[in-house]
């Protein structure tokens, strides 16, 4: 019996060619796309899986009120795990990370070469009690105990040292800090989120030697024993508070966070150290999406085949006649859709594999293909082909067995059957869909566009920043600048702490008396010229005074105009006023300019200073060059670099291009959505496209009575066609309120944003009502050239 | 009226090679009723094609009121069609989704005419078949005969010259066939040219001339003088 159904189905499949190509290209394309999420989503739900102890670990948060209502940070103050480890018993293990330069990159010289390491952590030792590492060399007992010593990954030990074991050797930071290597340990996993290349002993850093509780930059992470309840911890935590500071100095509170939710529901939590960091909402979108791409396919399967039915009816009828229960009809039907789908599924695995390259190019994604071989996935592979099959076999399998064997053998079903009713409400849902995807594409291409073009208030293009962490301990500032600014390419030179997109110092900035508020500005030590460079607008008063003199205490402050209408002043009512904002008792108001945008365009501008106070280090050289031979101009500055500053890496970054990493995530976001926004409107096509040959099928005898009767091509082209226009018009009524709500809602988390204007909506719906007619009319067009002696012989 | 000679029509599948008409010649004059008889296969409804326009001859000449048309491309003879030529068909092809009014209606719009004169038109044919009353209904709504004096309303609405008529009585029972035959007769009557084919020998003692054929052929003519 089952061979008899595996024969019919697959002579059906034969004979009609279109229908099933589309079926089964609709069905995979759905189903490869559906694979390569579920290969996404698996890995980023495995994320801190391997630790043994991860149902006990726990990452400590910090609490605080900012400008804009609660901040939550992934670094705390390094006072904080000494005294948990003391006073409560059942945290077993503490350990405080310090990514290098607050998150920046360190040179290392190693073997007599020089290294840029953007994966340098200082940890206290028991981080390899928590999250254990297997040793490939040296000695795990006690590897990172003592000041001065590190271990090393083994892609790490392989590029300082090649494939030699460099236990006992060792290498060189910031032309600072000589460490001893005492261990290699194997690479941390890609989906591990700590993601150290080097973990060197934190009690090497002055932050172990007095441990404040005002600096809250380090990533605690705790080890706490089975069975503790984390809630009560928190309190005890609270309680070690209470008895270290004044209620009124509590600027935080703590809590803490499982390792099962780091990865991937940390969003809105800033200051985390790993760049390994996974969105669930993310996840969501995009399941969703896939969700939407799978039910579209499996509407096309049952559009097609329920439209079929007028074919298959007869062999219905004649089945029953010859005493088929609709149990064994149904089964029938399921059967042809499981050998559908299962066709379907095979495809749609082979081309996933074949497009994982492309997914990962345009998602920035690292999948591979492994996962198809694994257990899990081909469980997943036998329930989406099961479920596969009862969502796209149900309608047909139970409309077509329902028939009589007398309605079945002769009935024409007419146009507004129930059937067609169904058929025409499932094209409006993927139209509907197709319509509010082609929006949200429009909108956050607009977006992207808008934040390209945004006036930010500096330039920051030309303009290139040379990190000379290397150079603070022996390198002369003003030498330099000098040999750079001799430069033919070089217009303007400056050095300074930071610059926009990348984080400065934070501190407070009092009204003229501290008890009438506070507010947080953002400080960078810097240079002059620094406001050239930027080409930042002086609306009073200078910039920065070229020269401070050896022991002058006084600091100049040139502030932002944010800054100044805080404190109450015009730009110039505020020169020479004395301002407090922790840059010692001296800080006077030298220079105001317009504001800029500092970060990314997800926060509104805040308060910011440029100031002179002997505190940070200025990190970043940076230059205005005016050549447009951008390799050329580099080897020059390389060259001029590495004889002004010997022994450190030439690390640089492009103003313009560190802004557009600030976006990464929106522009993934929109790739990710263009592309299976694109593929979900195909495949919404193919089904289209389907029904379009279908329709025209079934109203043959129709368009042959109109040609004989004297209808024109155009017409009975014109006619085809106005049904699925219709309904398309219907479905953008739908779509655009809906389509509406969801880009407001996306387009809420910027602070500078585009208005969804009705200009979309209109490209919209125009690119909707081509694709469906481009979609239509050629089968329109086919039926309606069409000799109408043939059609009517169809009786 | 019609003057066809040597005219020629193959059907070709993959494997074999049909002739449904062998160098067949006739000649119909204006106000004539013609029944075209022979068995099945025998090509009439393939001559009624080619006579209606609707399908091109592979040789031969076809000359429709004194114009050469066996050359003509799609939109010259749908042309010539809407303008001279009505259709009955043993099926009716009624459109299901249209009323009566509107199915008769639509070789009117097809020949451009205004929609007040169209209705004037449909509603002067549709009195003239008794079918007025049930103008509003669907095809599915009718009864066989019903249905048929539709079609035939349809076919003369634009005052043709020639009518077609494909075994117009051949889903009908013997009653609703005569009233068939009736108007047909009364359309001739009024002078409209009819070429009809029929298996019926009874219906066929309505014209006025039978041309019988076998195999692609003209076998017999016989002339009706009391028709």
């Amino acid at each position: 019996m089952l061979k008899n159904y595996l024969k019919v189905a697959w002579r059906n499949l034969k004979s009609d060619g279109t229908f099933s190509v589309i079926n089964i290209l609709g069905l995979s394309m759905g189903l490869a796309i559906s694979i390569l999420l579920f290969m996404f989503i698996v890995r980023e739900k495995s994320f801190d899986q391997m630790y043994a102890k991860k149902e006990n670990i726990y990452r400590v948060l910090l609490h605080r009120e900012g400008n804009h209502g609660e901040e939550t940070w992934a670094s705390v103050p390094a006072a904080l795990a000494p005294a948990v480890k003391q006073s409560i018993p059942e945290v077993e293990k503490t350990a405080r990370l310090l990514k290098h330069d607050f998150g920046g990159s360190a040179f290392i010289q190693a073997n007599e070469q020089d290294f840029v390491e953007t994966g340098l952590y200082w940890s206290d030792p028991e981080i390899l009690n928590i999250f254990e590492v297997d040793y490939v060399y040296g000695n795990p007992v006690s590897p990172i105990d003592r000041p001065n010593t590190t271990l090393l990954s083994k892609s790490a030990a392989t590029k300082y040292f090649g494939n030699r074991n460099p236990v006992g050797e060792t290498i060189i930071v910031d032309n600072d800090k000589t460490l001893e290597v005492t261990g290699v340990f194997e690479d941390l996993p890609e989906n591990s989120t700590f993601d150290a290349n080097v973990i060197a002993s934190f009690s090497t850093t002055n932050f172990s030697k007095n441990p404040s509780w005002g600096n809250a930059s380090f990533e605690t992470y705790f080890l706490l024993s089975p069975s503790t309840i984390p809630s009560d911890t928190e309190q005890k935590i609270q309680h070690i508070l209470d008895k270290e500071m004044a209620p009124e100095d509590q600027w935080y509170s703590f809590t803490l966070q499982p390792l099962a939710k780091i990865h991937l529901y940390s969003a809105g939590i800033t200051d985390s150290y790993s760049s390994r960091n996974g969105s669930i909402t993310e996840i969501r979108n995009l399941s969703l999406l896939a969700l939407i791409i799978m039910l579209t396919a499996c509407i096309n399967y049952m559009n097609l085949t329920t439209a079929r039915s007028q074919k298959r009816t007869k062999d219905v009828g004649i089945n029953k006649t010859l005493g088929a229960s609709r149990k064994a009809l149904i089964l029938r039907f399921y059967i042809e859709t499981g050998f559908i789908t299962f066709v379907a599924i095979l495809l749609g695995t082979i081309l996933s594999i074949l497009v994982i390259p492309v997914f990962n190019n345009i998602t920035g994604q690292n999948l591979n293909f492994n996962i198809i071989f694994s257990f899990q996935f081909f469980m997943a592979f036998i329930a989406i082909w099961i479920l596969t099959t009862l969502v796209a076999g149900s309608y047909p399998a139970l409309y077509l067995s329902r028939f009589t064997p007398r309605k079945a053998m002769y009935s024409s079903s007419s146009k507004g059957s129930i059937a067609s009713v169904i058929r025409q409400g499932l094209v409006v849902t993927q139209f509907s869909v197709s319509i509010i995807l082609i929006i949200s594409v429009l909108v956050i291409h607009n977006q992207m566009e808008f934040i390209r073009n945004k006036n930010l208030g500096y330039n920051p293009e030309n303009v290139i920043a040379i990190s000379t962490m290397a150079a603070h301990s022996g390198g002369n500032k003003n030498t330099i600048m000098n040999n750079f600014k001799v430069l033919p390419e070089v217009s303007e030179v400056s050095m300074a702490q930071g610059f926009p997109g990348v984080d400065v110092s934070g501190r407070s900035l009092y009204k003229d008396n501290a008890t009438n508020g506070s507010t947080n500005i953002k400080t960078n030590k810097a240079e002059a010229s620094t406001t050239e460079v930027l080409k930042l607008q002086m609306l009073a008063g200078q910039t920065l005074p070229a020269v401070k003199a050896e022991g002058d205490s006084l600091t100049d402050v040139v502030l932002n105009r944010q800054a100044v209408e805080f404190l109450g002043f015009t730009p110039e009512e505020a020169i020479g006023e004395k301002v407090n904002m922790q840059l010692g008792n001296n800080a006077y108001i030298r220079g105001v300019v317009e504001d800029f945008n500092f970060s990314s365009l997800h926060e509104p501008i805040g308060a910011y200073a440029f100031h002179n106070y002997n505190s940070e280090y200025e990190k970043f050289l940076l230059l205005r060059f005016n050549s447009s031979d951008i390799p050329a101009t580099l080897e020059k500055f390389e060259k001029v670099f590495k004889e002004t500053v010997p022994d450190s890496a030439f690390e640089y970054t492009f103003l313009d291009k560190n802004l557009e990493k600030l976006y990464a995530s929106e522009q993934q976001t929109a790739r990710i959505a263009m592309l299976f926004s694109i593929l979900a409107i195909f495949v919404a096509c193919l089904g289209l496209f389907g029904l379009a040959a279908f329709t025209a099928e079934q109203r043959t005898k129709e368009i042959g009575i109109r040609k004989v009767l004297g209808a024109s091509v155009v017409g009975i082209t014109r006619l085809l066609s106005a049904d699925f226009i219709k309904l398309v018009f219907i479905a953008l009524l739908i779509a655009f309120p809906l389509a509406y709500w969801i880009s407001e809602r996306w387009l809420e988390e910027f602070a500078y944003r585009i208005q969804v204007n009705w200009q979309t909506f209109i490209v919209a719906g125009v690119l909707a009502l081509l694709i469906t007619f481009a979609t239509v009319s050629f089968q329109a067009i086919r039926a309606a050239i069409a000799n109408p002696v043939k059609s009517l012989r169809t009786e | 009226m019609i003057k066809i000679t040597e005219l020629e029509k193959y059907y070709r599948t993959e494997e074999v090679q049909t002739i449904a008409l062998n160098k067949l010649s006739f000649e119909v004059k204006q106000g004539e009723f013609v029944a075209v008889m022979g068995p099945s296969g025998c090509g009439k409804s393939t001559l009624l094609n080619i006579l209606g326009l609707l399908d091109d001859p592979d040789g031969g000449s076809f000359i429709f009121n004194g114009i050469e048309v066996a050359g003509f491309n799609e939109r010259k003879r749908a042309n010539l069609r809407k303008h001279n030529i009505g259709f009955v068909f043993q099926s009716f092809n009624l459109i299901d989704e249209l009323t009566v009014f509107e199915n008769v209606e639509l070789p009117l719009i097809y020949t451009g005419v205004r929609p007040a004169d169209r209705k004037a038109r449909v509603h002067e044919v549709l009195e003239k078949m008794q079918i007025m009353h049930r103008r509003k209904h669907f095809p599915q709504q009718l009864s066989g005969g019903q249905q048929q004096r539709v079609a035939v309303a349809r076919a003369v609405v634009n005052n043709p010259k020639l009518i077609l008529a494909d075994e117009p009585t051949g889903n009908l029972d013997s009653s609703n066939g005569n009233e068939v035959m009736d108007l047909l007769t009364e359309l001739n009557e009024a002078g409209t040219t009819i070429i009809m084919v029929t298996h019926s020998e009874h219906d066929a003692k309505f014209s006025h001339r039978i041309i019988r054929m076998l195999d692609g052929e003209k076998v017999t003519e016989n002339i009706l003088v009391n028709a």
